[in-house]
């Protein structure tokens, strides 16, 4: 048994804070660890609690072993009376028995054993003669555990993982049976400190082959890896040897440290089968938020499956086109007019108003596109995690993409560009371009009265209309109606340009909002959720951590 | 006789023979059978006195013969001669040498009915035998052959040429088992039976004269025929039996895999180990398995009936590693060259290096002939390769001696044994070892209700005291009772053959259960493995109908494939797509088509398109991934393998590369079987990249869904209608979208293949495997 510097008190706080710390992965487990491991998980911690709130001055030893082996007869020699009835029938014991060293306190202890009432006894301290270094002791002789009668009877094994020590009581016949190692030495390997094993009939042997026996037990056990198996011969047909297996348990009474290295050792066991499940090792330390270059990335590419650049460029490409027809020169857009459209030909000039009719108006979002996009950022972010965690983030991220493409849809569709919309200022130009035609017409007019009354004299304009039919007047009508042209072509391509200009800032705007509000809708939708996965995977590695100790 | 005695060794020449025997059998006089025994035994007490001379007189013929047998072996047509030498030679016999002839035909006569041959000679032992005559017994049991071939001899003395032909037949019975021991063994046989003449103790001090076994040996072999047709047909169905069950591979890790396994390799052991070389000689030596838990004193209780220190035993356990055979050497070359447990190495002593592979065999005069006990390891030690040795044995014997001790007999794993035995039906006799004498009554008792309980309270049962072990040896007094019973069993053929037959018998019935349990975990797993492909199969099929969704209701315009197509159209690209016949406008029209718009609505359908499908995709792994963890067993390991739970690693490469290749499948469409019309083609001409996009954006459900379209129909369909013409457009339609569905359908015919990969390195159970196991199972039980 090896001593460690600290006191109980020490190893007490520190096994309350490994045992929180298994209570966090335990909560934090499901789904990501293997069921079975966290029911055990959940099991030990029952126990801990249990064992940690009953008698602290009692330790518990069980005598365990196969049948025929002597443990009856060693608890009998041990303690002094005949109080398990020992025989050669085959098993022997088939109820656990106690004897308790100082009764007081033991009770609540002995009930949460589940030890029948007439199987319990007691050295009261009066009759002990000089015993009072086994004061705490509570003895159980278990029955075996491996005859056909433990094939239906789980007693041993319930008691074998509660006791704070287990006494193995081997004998020269039985020491290397696989029933005993593999079902329990292998398997509790570690539990060094709280298990001793006894070579009982020692009497059998000639002492020369007692000594090979034991090396050879000590040579098995390290092997299954005990690391420093506690072996002690007796016999408890002589009586020898039981009272230094009386001193080892004096020892490990006298220190009341049994319990607490017992539940250390069963949660190293199991921390080292959780390790096991989920290496934190190769574990890359996860990002407790996810950065901004990945916030970037994931809105990116939700924009992407919206199309909001496509969006845009639509948007200022309609505009440039559909301004033409109100600010453009009117004169271009007449002589465009006259030439034959395919359409109409194929009888299909209705397909054009349709054209014209796109109004855009409702962005959507490519559900397939949305998917991808929150598979590469989960993806991204789980490189080298444990599958299970893999799946978590990406489930997480996953939790709402099924809402997400319409939710986008519905945010955007607010702002999405109407491709139909005219501004008051088109009109305007209109205005104005259909009165500098009207104005060239009115010139043409002019030219023509005053060609037709001032250069051919075809008669005579009344009076208040003469000055129309001035020939004199003809230069300043023809450059009246030039610049009318040429204000109109001016108008036009600076209109022209103005349209542009604002369609580019337009775009610029609308793009803008659109990332921001995409960027939102992430936020809340996968980031989020993403989020939380991760701080639940920091926290459950935290966990793995400080239940290591 | 003699053929009779080839018989078994020479299985696939038996049939010419058969009707040799046949013939021999029926046409022999059965009345014979009482007198012929004893007259055996004068016959063979008569010879021993000429011994000497016939002997010497044979040593060179021998050798001749030795050739020319070898010579028959090699030649093709040596069954034929064969059959020929043993053909006359048994006429003669009958004939003339009533004593060996008589002998032969009781052994032949029996061969019609399943009836063990053994029978015979035990019947007549008992008729023969007078109590006096008690030591002698065994000696006649084993001698009879000898007595066969040495009466040859005396054939020999009184006819000469006749004994020639004899001889031939009996060399070839010999000579095959162990062809090359013989001719040595023969010389020194006669010196043994010499110096031995009739005196027992004497021939138990010449230890050194083992080659004597050579002889009797293959005496006993002689007498031990299974009656022949059902030993031919037993040795095919066996056969047969052993080939169906080697061929098996359990590759799905299944529950119940390991037992399936663990069992396959059991029945194959046994089949080779004992049942096919028992089936030949069923009265051979029986091979007693002691068996039982670690330090219940096996190898002290040999050791005590060997009255030698054959086995190690010792305080550490557990004590035995290899088996150790040990027999009496009139036995010894039966189990040296043994076909019985046969594929293990026979060693001189135990060694720690040939692990599982040795067995020890060793000869003591102090065993009874023809038993021979075999020491096993533990069943229930730490040592887990000892457990499946001990079953291994176990599967090879004749009858089981378990061991167990006072303070062991409730251990479970002994009780696990004889609930072993006791499904195989095997001979059991049960040692209770160790027993402190003061409380001998009462553990006894309660053993012995037990055993009852369990319905064993009929299986012979020997209690030994626990008592001071010198040398590795009990106090011989404790081993009386038990030496007696095998004295018994090696003097009563009958009740021995019995034994041997009641155990083979029961084995043979276990194939029964064992086989079909076998096929039955193969179909389970053939039925697995289709499960798990179905799976797959239904991922996938899921996924394409997703993709089928996606593209036919025009969810997948959405995005930035609506915002290009706004763009296409709004901005007239759509309008420039046609364009008006006039001579020599066209050429220079084409060109200034706007390419950039064209190509952005392109790609951004090809990204929508390859998005779908690697979405569905990804959507089919991940489900694929679940259906086989939501099968226990196979399918957590098979989805173990890296990468089955997302698609592999190019797949959107290749998922983009497969949509740019049906885009371009389109354009070459419209090219070659968009025909226009020919009133539109003379008026317009039209783009046809262009063209094909705008059919693929109709295609893929354009204002099917939310899209709203005034008017009668969508914009693309009425453009393409009017262009191409409504049967073409259907045409090419119906084209164009089975060969998506083909495109993607190959994508994911090379992803289902990864996961199929995954199940076939685990192994492809084999069809037909399980009917054959049946069939194999029915064919065994009628050649019974």
């Amino acid at each position: 048994m090896t001593t460690v510097g600290t006191t109980p008190t020490q190893t007490r706080q520190g096994l309350g804070s490994r045992l929180a710390a298994l209570t966090r992965i335990v909560e934090l487990g499901p789904g990501r660890v293997d069921p079975k491991l966290l029911t055990e998980s959940g099991q030990l911690l029952l126990r801990a609690g249990d064992r940690l709130k009953l008698s602290s001055d009692h330790t518990v030893v069980a005598l365990a072993g196969g049948t025929g082996s002597g443990k009856s007869s060693l608890f009998n020699s041990i303690s002094g009376l005949d109080l398990s009835p020992t025989g050669v029938r085959r098993p022997t014991t088939a109820r656990t028995h106690a004897c308790v060293w100082g009764l007081e306190g033991a009770g609540p202890l002995l009930d949460w054993l589940q030890i029948q009432w007439r199987h319990r006894f007691a050295r009261a301290s009066a009759l002990d003669k000089g015993e009072s270094r086994l004061h705490g002791l509570i003895l159980l002789d278990l029955p075996d555990h491996d005859s056909i009668r433990a094939l239906t009877d789980t007693e041993a094994d319930r008691l074998i993982q509660v006791a704070d020590l287990v006494v193995w009581v081997l004998d020269p016949q039985k020491y290397a049976d696989a029933s005993t190692h593999r079902r329990y030495v292998t398997e509790l390997a570690g539990h060094d400190a709280v298990t001793v094993f006894v070579l009982n009939q020692a009497d059998r042997l000639a002492p020369e082959e007692l000594a090979e026996c034991v090396a050879d037990l000590d040579d098995l056990l390290r092997r299954e890896g005990v690391e420093n198996p506690v072996i002690v011969t007796t016999s408890a047909v002589t009586g020898k040897g039981v009272d230094n297996l009386k001193a080892v348990l004096a020892d490990t009474v006298s220190r009341r440290r049994a319990a607490i290295q017992r539940l250390e050792a069963d949660l190293d066991r199991l921390t080292r089968r959780l390790g096991k499940v989920m290496p934190d090792d190769d574990a890359p330390p996860p990002p407790a938020a996810i950065d901004d270059a990945r916030r970037i990335g994931l809105t990116d590419a939700l924009c992407d499956a919206v199309g909001v650049p496509a969006v845009g460029e639509a948007m200022e490409n309609v505009y440039g086109v559909r301004s033409v027809e109100w600010v453009g020169w009117p004169y271009a857009r007449w002589g465009k007019r006259l030439r034959r459209d395919p359409l109409s030909s194929l009888r299909l000039g209705d397909l054009k108003d349709e054209i014209r009719g796109l109004t855009g108006g409702s962005v959507s979002a490519q559900p397939a596109e949305v998917d991808n996009a929150i598979q590469a950022l989960a993806d991204g972010l789980t490189t080298g995690m444990h599958e299970a965690w893999q799946n978590g983030v990406r489930d997480a991220a996953r939790s709402r993409s099924a809402q997400l493409p319409q939710v986008l849809s519905e945010e955007l569709t607010e702002v999405a560009p109407s491709l139909d919309r005219v501004p008051a200022w088109w009109r305007l130009l209109l205005v104005w371009q259909y009165l500098l035609v009207l104005l060239f017409v009115a010139g043409l007019v002019w030219v023509g009265t005053a060609l037709a009354y001032g250069v051919f004299e075809i008669g005579t304009l009344p009076e208040s209309l003469e000055m129309f039919g001035d020939a004199a007047s003809l230069p300043w009508v023809g450059l009246m109606m030039l610049s009318v042209l040429g204000l109109g072509v001016l108008t036009a391509v600076a209109s022209r340009n103005v349209v542009v200009l604002g369609a580019a800032n337009e775009r610029d705007r609308l793009e803008r909002e659109m990332r921001r509000r995409i960027g939102s809708v992430a936020e809340g939708m996968v980031i989020e959720p993403v989020e939380r996965e991760l701080a639940r995977y920091n926290e459950f590695y935290g966990a793995m951590r400080s239940v290591r100790g | 006789m003699k053929s009779a005695a080839n018989r078994p060794a020479h299985p696939g020449e038996g049939d010419p023979r058969l009707d040799d025997a046949a013939p021999q059998a029926s046409g022999g006089a059965p009345e014979e059978h009482p007198e012929s025994l004893g007259e055996q035994t004068v016959a063979f007490r008569a010879i021993r006195d000429d011994d000497v001379v016939s002997v010497e007189d044979d040593e060179p013929v021998r050798d001749e013969q030795d050739e020319s047998v070898q010579d028959d072996e090699a030649s093709p047509d040596g069954p034929g001669e064969d059959g020929d030498a043993a053909a006359p030679g048994g006429g003669d016999e009958g004939a003339d040498a009533g004593d060996a002839e008589s002998s032969g035909e009781d052994d032949a006569a029996p061969e019609p009915s399943i009836r063990p041959a053994a029978d015979d000679d035990g019947r007549d032992d008992g008729e023969v035998e007078s109590p006096a005559e008690d030591d002698a017994a065994p000696e006649l049991s084993i001698r009879p052959a000898g007595s066969g071939e040495e009466d040859s001899g005396a054939d020999e003395s009184a006819e000469g040429g006749d004994g020639s032909e004899d001889e031939d037949a009996s060399e070839d019975g010999d000579a095959t088992p162990g062809l090359s021991i013989r001719p040595a063994g023969s010389g020194e046989d006669s010196g043994a039976d010499e110096s031995a003449e009739d005196d027992d103790p004497a021939e138990e001090d010449e230890d050194a004269f083992w080659p004597t076994a050579a002889v009797s040996d293959g005496a006993r072999v002689r007498e031990a025929p299974v009656p022949e047709e059902v030993s031919e047909a037993l040795t095919r169905a066996l056969t047969a039996l052993r080939e169906s069950v080697t061929g098996l591979s359990f590759g799905l890790d299944l529950p119940g895999v390991e037992e399936a396994r663990r069992a396959q390799a059991e029945i194959l052991t046994q089949l080779d180990d004992y049942v096919i070389p028992r089936i030949h000689m069923s009265t051979a030596p029986a091979l007693i398995v002691v068996a039982g838990s670690t330090g219940a004193g096996k190898s002290t209780l040999l050791n005590t009936l060997a009255n030698a220190r054959v086995s190690a035993t010792g305080v550490r356990r557990p004590t035995t590693a290899t088996p150790v055979l040990a027999c009496h050497p009139d036995d010894h070359e039966w189990f040296a060259k043994g076909d019985l447990l046969g594929g293990l190495e026979r060693l001189e002593a135990p060694s720690h290096k040939t692990g599982t592979d040795g067995l020890v065999l060793v000869s003591t005069e102090r065993l009874p002939q023809s038993v021979a006990l075999l020491d096993t390891p533990d069943i229930d030690s730490v040592v887990e390769t000892h457990h499946e040795i001990a079953h291994r044995m176990l599967d090879a014997a004749d009858l089981w001696i378990f061991v167990t001790t006072a303070a062991r007999y409730a251990d479970a794993p002994a009780w696990r044994l004889l609930r072993l035995a006791k499904e195989r039906g095997a001979r059991l006799a049960i040692v209770l070892s160790r027993v402190p004498p003061k409380s001998r009554e009462v553990v006894t008792k309660h053993f012995v209700r037990m055993l009852t309980e369990y319905g064993l309270g009929d299986v012979e049962r020997f209690v030994i005291n626990e008592s001071k072990v010198t040398d590795g040896m009990l106090p011989d007094h404790e081993v009386t009772e038990l030496r007696l019973w095998l004295a018994e069993l090696s003097v009563d053929d009958q009740r021995r053959a019995q034994a041997v037959r009641s155990t083979l018998t029961g084995v043979l019935d276990s194939f029964r259960t064992r086989v079909p349990a076998l096929a039955r975990h193969l179909e389970a797993q053939v039925a697995f493995r289709t499960e798990l492909r179905r799976d797959v199969d239904a991922a996938y099929a899921a996924a394409m109908v997703e993709i089928d969704e996606a593209t036919g209701d025009g969810s997948l315009l959405r995005g930035e494939v609506l915002a290009r197509w706004q763009d296409f159209t709004g901005s007239g690209d759509l309008m420039r797509t046609l364009h008006l016949r006039r001579p020599g406008r066209f050429a220079g029209k084409a060109g200034h088509q706007g390419p950039e718009r064209l190509s952005a609505l392109k790609t951004a359908l090809r990204t929508a398109l390859e998005s779908v499908i690697v979405s569905a995709a990804q959507r089919a792994a991940e489900e694929a991934v679940a259906r086989w963890l939501n099968r226990p067993g196979a399918g957590e390991t098979l989805a173990a393998t890296p990468g089955l739970g997302r698609p592999s690693e190019d797949f959107v490469r290749r998922a983009g590369r497969t949509v740019a290749a049906w885009q371009e499948h389109i354009v070459q469409l419209i090219r070659t079987e968009g025909v226009t019309k020919r009133t539109v083609a003379r008026l317009v001409s039209f783009d046809v990249e262009s063209l094909a996009l705008i059919f693929a954006i109709g295609l893929l459900g354009y204002g099917t869904a939310e899209i709203e379209v005034a008017g009668k129909g969508a914009l693309p369909q009425r453009l393409l209608h009017a262009l191409l013409g409504a049967e073409s457009l259907r045409n090419i339609s119906a084209k164009a979208r089975n060969d998506l569905r083909a495109r993607i359908g190959m994508l994911f015919d090379d992803e289902t293949s990864r996961y199929i990969q995954a199940l076939d390195s685990a192994g492809i159970p084999d069809e037909a495997a399980a009917t054959r196991l049946y069939q194999a199972t029915y064919n065994l039980e009628v050649a019974r």
